[in-house]
């Protein structure tokens, strides 16, 4: 387990590497001058030289590279933010819990949802109540959930002449309001979501449905709930679990659209600001940030497999 | 029975081998007297509703995005400020927005520019999946280990916010977001090709095929790619509908096809949220054309994908 551990850390750097390669490079290879941009676009330097000199481009790449690399590496020094002169590494962090509450959120209420449907349709194989979860899988599958949002966000508006005011109050100040406003946009994305998780929760069950050791189970006169929960649930559920952490780019992507509808202040929202007022450092190291944690988190979920079914072993 | 699909496999491998002695690949002795395709189609109007159900969708959009200039009696930037915000009405069916545009001769060309994107960056894309994943394929080797080092990093992203980060660096245009979004399409796909292409070059026939000195070329043209196609065709009709999605996440956030020319996503747009208190209908139509045109391409898509490739099905 432990050589297992350590493969797969070793083979998550060379794909770090090539990420931050990835993100340093687009900056500097893309046609039309980043510079240019943001002299003309925002003011952040009186002349082209003296932004190229401030962003350390008039130096050769590989030496650019090594000092942003380096930065990060031995002091956590991600950069500086042109708009608001802040590092970057602490803008990102007081944003983060947001983002990640929306998510947790989010794949909370498509869990649920998803789960529970997934449950009914696979138990239920071929009667009403599977034909309509299908449908309802298919149709959440086919909502864009920004879409929804506006939606949501606008019809209440008319039907009960009633405006929401979307501020945003952090869950340290007050549990209660926090979760109001947050709720909103977890549902709907949640609810988009649910689909696929439902779709795949239906054939693993079905899967594990049909298997030995169900079958014993029911032979010995064990209770249909005890058989389906207890026995079948915690090894189907791996799929679903795959299927979140291979989502998890999604869910961090559309937290950038939600977070712009519902003016929630994350990292979506920061990364979203710093396109629009062409802060390209900023948008360089959350990229970077972003990247590696979905690499992270990949990780983590491979080794979790481990704990959901111990037939699994690693050599 | 072997379904369909599987025979015309099986046919075209077994056409390999002739194919050296200088028959034609395509018609095997074994085949029905009508090509595979036909037989695919046959297929999905007896044993798949839902499909049909989809591709009929998928037909009348192309008859809307055709046939704009003559379906509607106005034009997409047409203002008339006398009827801003207008309801339902005889003259306009869905309602005006909030320069007095018709909002259904709007989605009608927003039907055109969604397929020109969506059509253009998936051809663009499979041609770049089928290079990549073929061509890595076969050679194997170095090449191959830093080619998928590559596409782990690149899927490490959030494709939004490298997306986002891209056209922002690009500046908004049809052209550019079309390539954007194949070459995203094609970096991601090639995995897929590439796995289907490891399968199949490990067949005796291309052994055969190399050992009676078939050049590269002649392998990969004759033997290799017939038995992808399939497999690109349904990677292409699944995608269809995710890089609609995303064309419209992207024209939503500002950054995909610029203004005046329609765009579903473009017209939900947080730009004209403030209008959407007083005209609802400028969020519905647009949400309702973009779902209805992501589920068709889901069902077609889905259909396809169990009579050409079920291996591919829960992917």
């Amino acid at each position: 387990m432990r050589q297992y551990v350590l493969r797969r850390v070793g083979l998550a750097i060379p794909t770090l590497f090539f990420v931050s390669v990835l993100v340093f490079a687009m900056m500097r290879l893309m046609p039309g001058d980043v510079v240019v941009r943001m002299v003309e676009g925002q003011a952040y330097a009186p002349t082209l030289e003296a932004m190229r000199k401030d962003l350390g481009l008039d130096r050769p790449a590989h030496v650019q590279y090594l000092e942003w690399i380096g930065g990060i590496l031995t002091r956590g020094d991600f950069g500086t933010s042109y708009w608001t002169r802040q590092p970057i590494w602490d803008e990102f962090a007081a944003r983060f819990p947001v983002t990640l509450e929306l998510a947790l959120l989010t794949i909370l209420v498509s869990v649920v949802i998803g789960v529970t449907v997934g449950i009914v349709s696979a138990v239920r194989q071929n009667s009403a109540a599977d034909y309509v979860g299908r449908v309802l899988a298919i149709l959440a599958l086919s909502v864009p959930y920004f879409g929804l949002a506006v939606v949501v966000v606008v019809v209440p508006a008319i039907l009960f002449r009633w405006t929401p005011v979307w501020t945003y109050v952090a869950f340290t100040e007050s549990p209660a309001e926090n979760l109001k406003i947050m709720m909103v946009p977890a549902l709907v994305f949640g609810v988009t979501r649910a689909g696929p998780i439902m779709r795949i929760m239906r054939s693993a069950l079905l899967d594990v449905l049909r298997q030995e050791y169900i079958r014993t189970a029911w032979s010995k006169g064990l209770p249909e709930r005890g058989i389906v929960l207890r026995h079948a649930l915690k090894n189907a559920l791996i799929p679903v679990i795959s299927l979140i952490g291979l989502q998890m780019p999604l869910y961090i992507g559309g937290s950038v659209i939600m977070e712009a509808i519902f003016r929630l202040p994350g990292v979506g929202l920061f990364f979203f600001e710093a396109l629009t007022r062409m802060d390209y450092p900023v948008v360089q190291s959350v990229n970077l940030i972003v990247a590696a944690l979905v690499v992270g988190l990949n990780l983590a979920i491979d080794l979790s497999y481990a704990f959901l079914d111990p037939r699994i072993r690693y050599r | 029975m072997p379904s369909s699909t599987r025979a015309s496999g099986t046919g075209s491998a077994l056409a390999g081998p002739a194919a050296l002695a200088g028959a034609p690949v395509a018609a095997p002795a074994l085949a029905r007297p009508w090509p595979w395709y036909v037989d695919v189609w046959a297929q999905m109007l007896r044993r798949k509703p839902l499909g049909v159900a989809g591709g009929v969708i998928v037909l009348v959009m192309l008859a809307a995005a055709l046939g704009a200039d003559v379906l509607s009696p106005y034009g997409y930037a047409e203002t008339s400020l006398r009827e801003r915000l207008q309801s339902t009405s005889a003259a306009h069916w869905l309602g005006t927005d909030q320069l007095g545009r018709d909002l259904l001769t709007r989605i009608v060309y927003g039907a055109r520019i969604s397929l020109y994107v969506g059509f253009g960056a998936i051809a663009l894309g499979s041609l770049l999946a089928t290079i990549l994943g073929v061509g890595t394929a076969y050679f194997g080797g170095r090449v191959d280990l830093w080619v998928q080092r590559g596409v782990d990093a690149w899927m490490a992203f959030p494709a939004l916010l490298l997306l986002m980060t891209i056209l922002s660096l690009l500046g908004p245009s049809v052209l550019n977001i079309t390539l954007v979004l194949g070459v995203a399409f094609g970096i991601q796909n090639s995995r897929i090709i590439r796995g289907v292409a490891l399968t199949i070059k490990e067949h005796t026939y291309v052994e055969g095929a190399r050992a009676l000195g078939s050049g590269h070329v002649r392998v990969t043209a004759t033997h290799i790619l017939p038995n992808v196609l399939p497999t690109i065709i349904v990677v292409a009709t699944t995608g269809l509908s995710t890089v609609i999605l995303t064309e419209a996440s992207l024209s939503f956030l500002g950054l995909g096809v610029p203004p005046p020319y329609p765009t579903w996503g473009g017209m939900l747009s947080l730009a004209g949220l403030d209008h959407m208190y007083q005209a609802p209908w400028m969020a519905i139509w647009p949400a309702v054309a973009l779902s209805l045109a992501v589920f068709g391409f889901n069902m077609l898509g889905d259909a396809l994908r169990d009579l050409l490739d079920p291996r591919l099905r829960g992917g």
